[in-house]
């Protein structure tokens, strides 16, 4: 961890100076840390927040928002998106989500368009910022994903190359190969540590791997407990191979998908391995998920290993609210459902000041108009570092545009 | 899960479509002179055992917009028998519904389970016939395999009845089929009985990318234009040929030609993948040049631009509640279009919740709970009562098969879901599911829960794969 915070750039640009401070009276607040939600009130001052608790004091220039017992939580962080790095999937000329040159060193980072039309979309359905990630179109390495907060400033916020993606599992070629290769690069990754880069690339492991100068950097992060390594991986004896290599090169591994968890439970909550599930795919859609199960998100839970949220489809990753709530409905525990939304998704890829409604952090934060784990609640008001935001979104525009009843062509109405 | 954080690849190979529905439509009893081949493949399907069952002090949403709170409902003969406040039946087996609510079976009228079996893999993917833009002659249950472990998670969620399309690489992908959601060894036994075929149709970015791709026609909008058209010169021609009373003279049989026929006569239901509002304008005036019905638009997802024109036309619109940006034409989502859709003309529109996926149909209600709170955020004023109807009655027309299922009225098939909570919740769950009075799933009887033969032993031999 100490390595990766070395390593690790935060580019907050710009700290934008809220002008107002805002008090959220009343609401029925969820940390997000695990604890049961309670009645609250929370003090935000320059972009953050102040304090937490009843009876605060506040001063005569602070603007009171009454949120009448409505469930408050902090704003949602997608742990695996393509928001601002993918418009529209099936156009490549949109895309800007994978390489044709790097892997393991490929960055979305300098790809991100603060005005793709999915940001305003996701932001009003209560995401407040997002990892973004390269796809999968090097394997067993795609690349970094990096960090972004959604309020569409084009003085990018966020931070760069925050974690390392991959995949193991089936494919055209033996996933003995495919491990082989893992390691292969895992060992580049390991020889940096004490190589410089034209020595590694002089080597013939490297030749082979095809690897390029920001790729054997990029390895030498996620080794020795560095950066987080994000792997995507089902099969029981899959998830075992990645908990073995996650010890012998110190990774700070985070397993993706893990439809076959529950046959490996012990030792999954013995490496202390974060995961990130996707609660409704309980669809066998290859030979090596058989196990899928719409238990999988209690069983975790029971096991007390760290939870996020995928989305089974590119973007709308609110619906992680619906994922969880379906995991809920099939006996994960509430507080996992939001934590794993938020607190869980910052501690585990080192999002300091986010992820929890504390005070010191960024108010990120939402209200809601109901339930925020029914599909059918939506945000009453979204708050990005302070600043109350505009709920405005392409889709919304069209609504009013064609629910506008006036006899005149649809594009007058305006 | 493969895959599917990065790019929802699948669906730029199975796009589907929607049908039109004609309510007015009789099913195989014309009397023309050639009947086809009607006959053929006929449902074979009997429903399992059941006996009279009376639930007690239920909540119901009729399907048809109305809500009964604190009402008895009896089934027998696997019929719908009776709907009162107290129902006195001496001898039957009683459940207790107090605070639980009862709906239709759910039915999805866009569904590929059984021809994109899971696992997803190349053998199993059975359904697009991309070798031709118009393969009218393929029929989606010709490719159904019965051990689709999919049918039985679906089942779970509530869906008593689902409609196979072929997919969407094709301007004609072929026929679909209906079938009630029962665990059986053969595709015949599964068929709903008297169900209409459907013609799946489909317009836009699929078939002109794929055959596109391949320096063929269709290449472009146009070119998917001029695609039908040929294909339906071809097909009055044929039916005008079949209609001689000499049989000599009559054409050659053909299984495409037989297909569209069976449209023009107003037997096969056309069900209609098309996203952009243009192009569904365009395919409305196609249907008129040859003088055919549109029963449904399928993914529509801009449908709410020309909710009055389906309304007029009296075209169902089969859609999602959010999906968007995988492809050019889904770009313009806007959450309330099933509303729209359903409240145009005065609510006479007909907007259905559709699938097309093994996850979604499973969450059918969810969806529809989703599309009802944005109608409402937009300005309606639906109820969950009325929302009901797009999981449930509405696709029930738009199949074809209103007259039996899709709505808790008396004589009508009992087909029932017992939910342990407000149907529109997250938190709900399908507690029983009868098909034909039939007890095809409860939560609490693992032995009343389908386990397909693929489930069967196959990660650890001693367990079954749900276990």
């Amino acid at each position: 961890m100490k390595g990766f915070s070395k390593n690790i750039l935060l580019l907050l640009l710009t700290v934008h100076v809220s002008s107002e401070t805002i008090l959220l009276k009343g609401g029925l607040v969820h940390l997000g840390n695990g604890e049961p939600a309670t009645p609250k009130d929370i003090l935000i001052s320059d972009n953050r927040i102040a304090s937490v608790g009843k009876n605060l004091i506040i001063d005569g220039n602070t603007r009171v928002i009454e949120v009448n017992g409505l469930p408050v939580t902090p704003g949602l962080i997608s742990p695996m998106s393509n928001l601002g790095i993918v418009e529209i999937n099936s156009l490549d000329v949109t895309r800007d989500d994978e390489s044709n040159i790097l892997s393991a060193g490929f960055s979305i980072f300098n790809a991100f368009n603060p005005n793709s039309t999915g940001i305003p979309w996701n932001r009003s359905n209560g995401v407040t910022s997002a990892i973004s990630t390269p796809s999968a179109s090097s394997f067993p390495i795609f690349g970094l994903g990096s960090y972004f907060v959604l309020d569409g400033s084009l003085k990018v916020k966020g931070s760069k190359d925050i974690a390392m993606f991959g995949r193991l599992g089936s494919s055209n070629e033996s996933r003995a190969e495919t491990l082989a290769i893992l390691e292969s690069l895992l060992e580049i990754g390991r020889l940096f540590q004490n190589s410089t880069v034209d020595e590694i690339l002089d080597m013939t492991l490297a030749e082979k791997l095809e690897l390029q100068p920001a790729d054997i950097i990029a390895l030498g992060k996620v080794v020795n407990g560095g950066m987080p390594f994000v792997l995507e991986t089902n099969r029981a004896v899959d998830i075992l191979q990645a908990l073995s290599i996650k010890q012998k090169y110190s990774l700070n591994l985070v397993l993706a998908s893990v439809e076959e968890a529950p046959m490996v439970l012990d030792e999954l909550k013995e490496s202390n391995t974060p995961v990130i599930i996707d609660p409704m795919d309980n669809i066998p859609n290859s030979f090596d998920e058989l196990g899928s199960n719409l238990n999988l998100g209690k069983i975790l839970d029971g096991a007390g290993i760290p939870i996020m949220f995928s989305t089974q489809r590119s973007h709308n990753y609110h619906l992680m609210r619906q994922g969880s709530g379906n995991a809920v409905a099939h006996g994960m525990s509430y507080e996992t459902a939001i934590q794993g939304m938020t607190d869980t998704v910052a501690k585990t890829f080192q999002l300091n000041n986010r992820g929890s409604i504390e005070s010191g952090k960024f108010a990120d934060i939402i209200v809601w108009d109901g339930d925020p784990l029914e599909p059918s609640s939506f945000p009453k008001i979204v708050m990005i570092e302070g600043e109350l935001q505009d709920l405005t979104s392409r889709s919304s525009k069209l609504t009013e545009r064609y629910t506008n009843s006036e006899e005149k062509p649809s594009s007058y109405k305006h | 899960m493969t895959n599917k954080f990065f790019l929802p690849s699948l669906l730029f190979i199975l796009v589907s479509c929607s049908d039109s529905f004609d309510i007015d439509v009789s099913f195989g009893s014309s009397d023309s002179v050639y009947q086809g081949i009607d006959n053929a493949f006929e449902s074979t399907y009997i429903p399992m055992y059941s006996q009279p069952i009376l639930f007690r002090s239920a909540n119901i949403y009729d399907g048809l917009g109305g809500e009964f709170l604190n009402y008895d409902l009896l089934l027998s003969d696997g019929v719908i028998k009776e709907i009162s406040k107290s129902i006195s039946a001496p001898g039957v087996f009683v459940i207790d519904a107090t605070d639980k609510w009862i709906t239709p079976g759910i039915i999805d009228i866009h569904s590929h389970m059984g021809v994109y079996s899971a696992p997803g893999v190349s053998t199993s993917s059975d359904g697009n016939e991309a070798t031709s833009p118009v393969t009218a002659e393929v029929w989606a249950e010709h490719s159904l395999w019965t051990q689709d472990p999919q049918f039985a998670l679906a089942l779970k969620g509530g869906v008593t009845t689902f409609h196979v399309l072929p997919g969407s690489a094709n301007l004609f992908g072929g026929r679909g089929a209906t079938f009630k959601n029962i665990s059986r060894n053969t595709i015949q036994a599964m068929k709903f009985p008297g169900a209409p075929h459907s013609l799946k149709m489909a317009c836009g970015e699929n078939p002109k990318r794929v055959y596109g791709n391949r320096r063929q026609s269709p290449s472009t909008r146009m070119g998917n234009m001029a695609g039908y058209r040929s294909a339906w010169i071809d097909a009055v021609e044929y039916a005008d040929g079949m209609n001689e009373s000499n049989e000599d003279r009559r054409p050659k049989r053909d299984l495409a030609l037989d297909t569209l026929m069976g449209v023009l006569k107003g037997e096969i239901l056309v069900q209609n993948h098309c996203y952009r509002a243009d192009e569904m304008a365009m395919m409305i005036e196609l249907s008129k040049e040859f003088d055919y019905k549109i029963t449904a638009f399928h993914h529509a997802v801009e449908a709410y631009k020309i909710a009055d024109l389906l309304a007029d036309e009296g075209i169902c619109a089969a859609l999602w509640a959010d999906w968007w940006g995988f492809k050019h034409e889904a770009y313009d989502m806007v959450q309330a279009n099933v509303a729209i859709v359903d409240q145009a003309r005065n609510g006479t529109g007909c907007a259905i919740v559709h699938s097309d996926d093994p996850v979604g149909i499973q969450h059918l209600n969810e969806e529809a709970a989703k599309a009802m709170a944005a109608g409402n955020r937009a300005g309606f004023n639906i109820s969950k009562a009325h929302a009901m109807r797009w999981i449930t009655s509405n696709p029930a027309k738009a199949a074809g098969i209103i007259d039996q299922t899709g709505s808790i009225e008396i004589g009508k098939d009992a087909d029932i879901v017992l939910w342990s909570g407000d149907p529109f919740s997250v938190y709900s769950k399908a507690e029983k599911v009868l098909i034909d009075g039939a007890m095809a799933f409860d939560i609490n009887d693992p032995k009343i829960q389908p386990i397909t033969d693929f489930d069967l032993g196959i990660i650890q031999p001693q367990k079954n794969r749900i276990q």
